[in-house]
């Protein structure tokens, strides 16, 4: 059957000119894949696959991952040191060692005009975990600002703060293989397939292989809650009443592990003193779970043998993110599911490095879970580091958000922005604005010149990306994983460690006996390693080249470990294994009474629609990495809604065109794509674009972690009947 | 590691192959082909492969089934084996990238047709393996082999979307190797892949015209077409297609047709929003178990929904009402469209053709009114003015190619595509009508000799070229065209055109009798009437059957329903025209009934273009689909090259590459092409 010709012609296939592979880890989500990159013979990255070897991912990838390789080249990269005076002015052309002066002297002369904390650091979860040590190390041993966070605060804030509520410390107890264990699974506000591909790939090969029941509580019907046994369509925001609910079911039955919770918890009686107030009938006239569905998922939850939670920003980024975190650990403690295979309260972190900043930044407090309100903690980091203790503050300063809110209000004069856009990801973008102009002095250190934020900079730092840097990062299985330098960052960027070293040997000079700052990531790896030893996220047994040599390794590893010639498990470490190990003093993990209030914006005759906004598995946050890769970008290159047919039909709005969205805070223009995944009075909008979602969110903080709800607020839609105009306007917005 | 099959150290990539371990991994020569070796090393280090790069651990989801099928042929009832035992076919290399495994080496499945297997339950639009497509296949960001295409249906939350993974299914009827004029593509009897070498193409569409699956891909930038190849690299050194591989639903698979993956149960050969697989059949096999609405609905801009047909089992498309376009014009879509190549070449080919044979039978015949032009002196102007317009005609449809310069190629594939055979009538037409035109100059025994065998090859030409002109339309991928009236409206243009414009050269010529004007009027008004009928029965037929057939004439009398509209009262105004013509044989009447005739044939041969629905794929919410591509073309979306939206744009006809083809082909290859035209 050589059909179509007698002569049969060689077939030509294109093939690419790789002539090494090195394997990094990707730098997108906290998945952690491992990635074998392909470099020509110039040594420029052509080519990405799965590391096959790797146990996190086992050769495969995601759409993003796949074309990684293409970002280094990428337009808006940032190859100029630039400075001007005033944000007016354009740009000049600047030197390392001018920028750097600069914005030592504008951080010291901002702290002594109007105090040490009128100047704030902002970082990311996007750096390697020596530069969150390193950039912690500065802010808290040198410049002493204790206006420091990152935009782990946006993201996975109310994950730290619930864990550190009901474990005693920040931490997830999970890890991937949990899946190839577990009887039953719960995904609150989780949407895997979009926002996690790759270990959604392994939820479903476990599946696959085994199959137990799958639970999504999401307020659309997104692929995960599709393709999960039990979707529960819950109204936003209220998943601490479901929780209760759930709760109240498992104790009234009895269903409760008694023997767990005595050998491991406290506070029990309040918590079934709350719980008992909220019948599934109650609840279910807040959730709109249908009240014999809550019962239903409590006692298959509770009666199975291992039983997951997984979670995201659904109900991180809400106005009970934290106690919908507690809410989530309750469920797990009283069916003893922590801390054994298949039985695990697991958070899915969002940027490939948020858990490296959670352990060592020092944003929240000091390296390693310790904090600054203990001064056992001060004491140990201030000793190590060859600081004075009294130098560090006794309490922890403002958060990202609360930073922003200090800005408008006058109280902070300067700021030090480092990989992060605040401009397209803090809600309320007017405010954002109004903030960064009132600014004395800012810097912006970000690998792209054309990240929005930049357009408030006094100093523009180019720093290098990804695999132009070398260190380690942590996913959300608690795997360390490497990342080497395998291409030169381009034009004059530099790398953030080597940015961060040059800035603390401007403030060293001001010591007598200066702060050492190692000059390679392995030096630093060395520090953290001890500084790691006997704590929660213990490194001790660790090295670069042992990480690299076993594709990542979860914490724990300790030196005690290694000594004995054990090899790092592939997989399968958690935390809390043994009993009363929690990290409260006492070993018991608490269990919180969660009372609820709804205050949260709710639709009304002015505003009737809920704003849900959410991620695409095509982009990556602020799009200033996906949004210059035509093989993601093109799957959604404009902003757009989804929105329910009949309310579209209502509105007289047709498929594809433009329209306004209008809140309180302003508005946008956006596409209108009607669809059944979202409910009549709801549209989702993918929060990724610059002028698009945050110009509309609300972000009321959460009172225990100040992260924003970004998902849960009111706006209107309007049909536009210049339709050519809008799309003009859509047009100009869209730089990348 | 668990799911990974571990290779022998030092042996590279011959000790990993699945179904040679433990076999020497020496390599064959070959008595008459060149020798072939399979370099391909795992050590990234060397870099001498040519095949494809194969690691020393793959995962085991990525290494191709090697087992028997349980069926000896496919559900359509086709051998699955596509070379026995011993047949010359296995012994003519198959060489990949200059590169070919040793016959020990092979894949024991090699010599049968394989296929995709599409677990619909499962996909979940991640784009992995588009985007791994893109990658292995370096395919610009906007085109790709694969493509996933959405439909949904339900209301919240009882609501359910259907993504669709969807490649070549190298088809057992593989409809785009049969339309290619260039022979550009081959079915081969390893694994029944159909595959498309871009280097033969010469960008004129037609196979993106008949593939129901949008698997080839014409590129707007680069000229030519190019798909989906079934990553026969892979196959070959063991791997699956790089898009399976890259799965993170566990929903694509792939493997020898019928033989069903482990932990499936069903082999389908179709889901909703699928094509009708009657058409190529196809090799993909699908489960989808979970339960649909009645009624799924595309999520791309194109009005069509699919329905569930109780009888058939079978969701059949519709028009979706909730995105009926409103009533307009469209003017300059339509006179400005891509299509525009085609609507000037038919019309003005048509006419001519009807014109000259009029000119002939009526002199041969003897039929005074028509013998009188030839005899006069607009005889001798008037062929040549015929090969104008067919120049005219001829020269737009070159000028549409994506490579216009390898026009010659359109004759290569005589034996089975209907375009070849059009162009090759219409050439002959042309050679004899040019004949025709320069004999008819002279008046001697010799030239006249010259003149009538012209006439005659122009005569076959048309017949020839003029059917295949019809039958290459009947496309069933594109039902609105897949009628009859194609053909009647072919011949009308080509009868009320010709005659027209015979009418038209005698009034110039000062040869118009009343004779001749009530023929015309007759004629025409024959040909209106029965365009005007068999137009009214299409409608009667198509316009609410269950086929893209009923979009089209949604699209007519909405999208361009006041053009439409014009159209018919042209028609009839044109008809009433020739009526009077006819009757009284005014000359007066033959002006206004030649441009509202040109205007109506102009307007409805745009529309026959301009409305036609292919039965294809199912689109996206921007990319692959074509309401976007639209808009970002027109806003200027698409100047981005990342919206992945690329602009219709002209090529060059390339003088210097054509010359350097001609330099560059040897004599015996010439005679050797040339003899393929008619060997295959």
């Amino acid at each position: 059957m050589l059909f179509g010709r007698t002569k049969k012609n060689p077939v030509n296939l294109p093939t690419k000119p790789v002539e090494r592979w090195e394997t990094v880890t990707c730098g997108y989500c906290s998945t952690g894949c491992s990635i074998d990159v392909g470099l020509d013979a110039e040594g420029m990255p052509v080519s990405c696959r799965g590391n096959a070897e790797a146990d996190v991912n086992r050769g495969k990838l995601c759409l993003k991952g796949i074309f990684e390789f293409d970002i280094f080249r990428a337009p808006g990269r940032g190859t100029k040191v630039l400075e001007r005076d005033h944000i007016r002015e354009p740009w000049r052309e600047s030197t390392w060692d001018s920028a750097l002066d600069r914005l030592y002297s504008e951080i010291r002369r901002i702290q002594k005009k109007y105090g040490r904390d009128a100047f704030a650091i902002i970082s990311t979860g996007q750096m390697l975990t020596e530069e969150f040590y390193t950039l912690g190390k500065l802010t808290r041993g040198l410049i002493g600002t204790n206006n420091y966070d990152g935009n782990t605060t946006l993201c996975m804030a109310s994950a730290v703060s619930g864990y550190k509520r009901s474990f005693g410390s920040d931490g997830p107890p999970g890890c991937y293989e949990d899946f190839e264990h577990t009887d039953y699974l719960i995904a609150w506000g989780s949407n895997m397939p979009e926002q996690h591909p790759v270990m959604y790939w392994r939820l479903k090969d476990a599946h696959e292989r085994r199959g137990f029941p799958i639970v999504a509580v999401d307020p659309r019907v997104t692929m995960m809650a599709q393709n999960a046994s039990l979707h529960l369509p819950i109204r936003p925001g209220t998943d601490v009443p479901l929780m209760n609910a759930m709760m109240h079911v498992i104790f009234a039955e009895g269903l409760e592990d008694a023997e767990y919770i005595e050998k491991n918890c406290t506070g029990l009686e309040a918590l079934k003193e709350e719980v008992a107030k909220w019948t599934p009938d109650r609840a279910s006239q807040i959730t709109g779970i249908h009240p014999d569905t809550i019962v239903t998922v409590a006692r298959a939850f509770a009666r199975a043998k291992a039983a997951m939670q997984v979670w995201t920003m659904g109900i991180n980024q809400s106005t009970h993110g934290s106690d919908g975190v507690v809410g989530i650990n309750n469920l797990a403690l009283i069916t003893g599911n922590v801390g054994k295979p298949g039985g695990a309260p697991l958070s899915i972190t969002g940027q490939c490095n948020a858990m490296g900043t959670r352990e060592w930044s020092g944003t929240s407090g000091l390296p390693n879970f310790r904090y600054l309100e203990n001064e056992q903690d001060r004491k140990e980091v201030a000793e190590f580091w060859g600081i004075d203790e009294e130098f560090l503050p006794r309490k922890r300063g403002l958060t990202q958000t609360d930073i922003y809110k200090a800005m408008e209000a006058g109280e902070i004069k300067g700021l030090w922005l480092i990989a992060t856009n605040p401009l397209t990801s803090l809600p309320d973008t007017s405010k954002v604005r109004r903030a960064m102009e009132q600014l004395e002095f800012c810097c912006v250190q970000d690998s792209y010149v054309d990240a929005e934020s930049v357009q408030y900079a006094h100093v523009y730092l180019p720093g290098g990306t990804w695999a132009e840097k070398d260190g380690v990062m942590t996913n959300t299985e608690r795997r360390v994983n490497r990342v080497k330098p395998i291409v030169t960052p381009p034009g004059d960027a530099k790398p953030d460690l080597w940015i961060f070293n040059r800035v603390a040997e401007r403030f060293n000079r001001e010591r007598n006996r200066p702060v050492k700052f190692p000059e390679t990531a392995g030096e630093i790896f060395e520090e953290m390693r001890q500084l790691s030893k006997g704590r929660l996220a213990d490194y001790s047994g660790m090295d670069h080249e042992l990480i690299e040599k076993h594709k990542g390794i979860q914490w724990p590893y300790t030196i005690e470990q290694r000594e004995r010639g054990e090899t790092p498990p592939k997989g399968g470490v958690r935390l809390y294994t043994e009993p009363a190990t929690f990290r409260h003093p006492d070993g018991r993990a608490k269990l919180i009474p969660l009372p609820w209030e709804d205050n949260n914006e709710h639709p009304d005759e002015e505003y009737p629609f809920w704003l849900n906004t959410g991620r695409l598995v095509e982009h990556w946050h602020g799009r200033t990495k996906t949004g210059k890769v035509a093989n993601n970008n093109k799957f959604s290159p404009i902003p757009f809604i989804e929105i329910n047919p009949d309310a579209a039909r209502d509105l007289g709005i047709r498929h594809g065109e433009y329209v306004r969205l209008v809140s309180r805070r302003g508005d946008a223009i956006v596409m209108a794509i009607p669809t059944g995944r979202v409910p009549y009075d709801m549209v989702f909008l993918p929060f990724h674009f610059h002028n698009a979602a945050n110009r509309l969110t609300l972000g009321l903080l959460d009172p225990h972690s100040r992260q924003p709800a970004y998902k849960q607020q009111a706006c209107r839609i309007e049909r536009i009947e210049d339709q050519e105009h809008a799309a003009r306007l859509c047009k100009e917005m869209r730089t990348f | 590691m668990p799911g990974l099959v571990p290779g022998i150290q030092g042996n590279g990539l011959l000790s990993v192959l699945p179904w040679i371990a433990g076999t020497s991994p020496a390599m064959t020569k070959k008595g008459n082909t060149p020798e072939v070796h399979c370099r391909t090393n795992v050590n990234a280090g060397e870099r001498e492969q040519t095949m494809f790069n194969r690691r020393e651990y793959e995962p085991e989801y990525a290494l191709l089934r090697n087992r028997e099928p349980e069926r000896k042929t496919n559900q359509w009832g086709k051998e699955i084996e596509t070379a026995p035992e011993g047949s010359p076919l296995r012994e003519e290399p198959f060489i990949v990238n200059g590169d070919e495994p040793g016959h020990n080496m092979r894949n024991p499945q090699r010599y049968k047709q394989h296929g995709f297997y599409f677990n619909a339950d499962n996909c979940i639009g991640c784009h992995a393996c588009e985007t791994a497509c893109a990658e292995k296949n370096q395919t610009p960001p906007h085109l790709n082999f694969r493509s996933v295409g959405i439909v949904e249906c339900g209301t919240y939350p009882a609501y359910r979307r259907l993504n669709i993974s969807m490649a070549c299914n190298h088809c057992d009827d593989p409809v785009c190797l049969k339309g290619c004029p260039t022979r550009a593509y081959t079915k081969f009897a390893e694994y029944g892949a159909v595959l498309q070498d871009p280097d033969i193409c010469f960008g004129c569409g037609y196979c993106t015209w008949v593939c129901p699956y949008n698997a080839p891909q014409l590129d707007p930038v680069a000229g030519h077409v190019s798909k989906c190849n079934m990553c026969v690299d892979r196959l070959e050194v063991g791997l699956k297609p790089a898009c399976v591989a890259a799965c993170l639903g566990n929903a694509l698979d792939f493997g020898v047709i019928e033989d069903i993956p482990d932990n499936r149960v069903q082999a389908e050969l179709s889901i909703p929003g699928f094509p009708d697989p009657n058409i190529t059949h196809p090799n993909i096999r699908f489960q989808q178990m979970k339960t649909l609405e009645r009624e799924v609905k595309r999520v791309d801009s194109m009005p069509v929904r699919y329905h569930l047909n109780e009888d058939k089992g079978r969701y059949l498309p519709e028009v979706d009402e909730d995105k009926l376009p409103e009533k307009a014009w469209n003017l300059k879509k339509l006179l400005t469209s891509h299509e525009m190549a085609h609507v000037a070449f038919t019309l003005s080919i048509q006419a001519v053709l009807g014109a000259f044979v009029l000119l002939v039978l009526g002199r041969w015949a003897g039929f005074t009114p028509i013998a009188g032009i030839a005899g006069s002196a607009a005889g001798k102007w008037l062929p040549w003015l015929m090969v104008a317009i067919a120049a005219f005609g001829l020269f737009k449809l070159n000028m549409h190619l994506g490579r216009p310069h390898r026009f010659y190629r359109g004759f290569y594939n005589l034996r089975l595509s209907p375009v070849s055979r059009e162009i090759a009538g219409v050439s002959a037409f042309f050679a004899g009508l040019m004949g025709y035109a320069f004999f008819n100059l002279f008046d001697n025994a010799f030239t006249n000799a010259l003149r009538e065998l012209s006439a005659v090859l122009a005569l076959a030409g048309t017949g020839f070229g003029g059917y295949y002109m019809y039958r290459l339309y009947r496309i069933k991928a594109r039902p609105y065209w897949d009628h009859w009236h194609t053909g009647v409206a072919f011949l009308s243009t080509g009868l009320a055109g010709g005659v027209v414009l015979l009418a038209l050269a005698a009034l110039i010529g000062s040869v118009y009798t009343t004779t001749l004007g009530q023929l015309t009027g007759w004629l025409v008004a024959a040909a209106l009437a029965a365009e005007a009928a068999a137009l009214f029965l299409q409608w009667r037929r198509q316009h609410k059957a269950s086929s893209e057939a009923a979009v089209s004439w949604m699209f007519m009398t909405r999208s361009y329903g006041h053009t439409f509209t014009l159209r018919l009262a042209l028609m009839a105004a044109a008809f009433a025209t020739a009526l009077l013509l006819g009757l009284t044989g005014w000359p007066a009447a033959l002006i206004p009934l030649a441009l509202a005739l040109f205007v109506e044939k102009l307007l409805g041969r745009a529309l026959f273009f301009a409305v036609v629905v292919p039965t294809t794929m199912p689109g996206a919410y921007f990319w692959k689909n074509p309401g976007f591509i639209e808009h970002a073309r027109e806003v200027g979306l698409a100047d981005n090259p990342m919206v992945g939206v690329a602009h219709e744009r002209h090529h060059p006809f390339r003088v210097g590459e054509l010359i350097k083809t001609i330099r560059e082909t040897t004599w015996a290859e010439k005679w050797d092409q040339f003899k393929r035209i008619f060997t295959g």
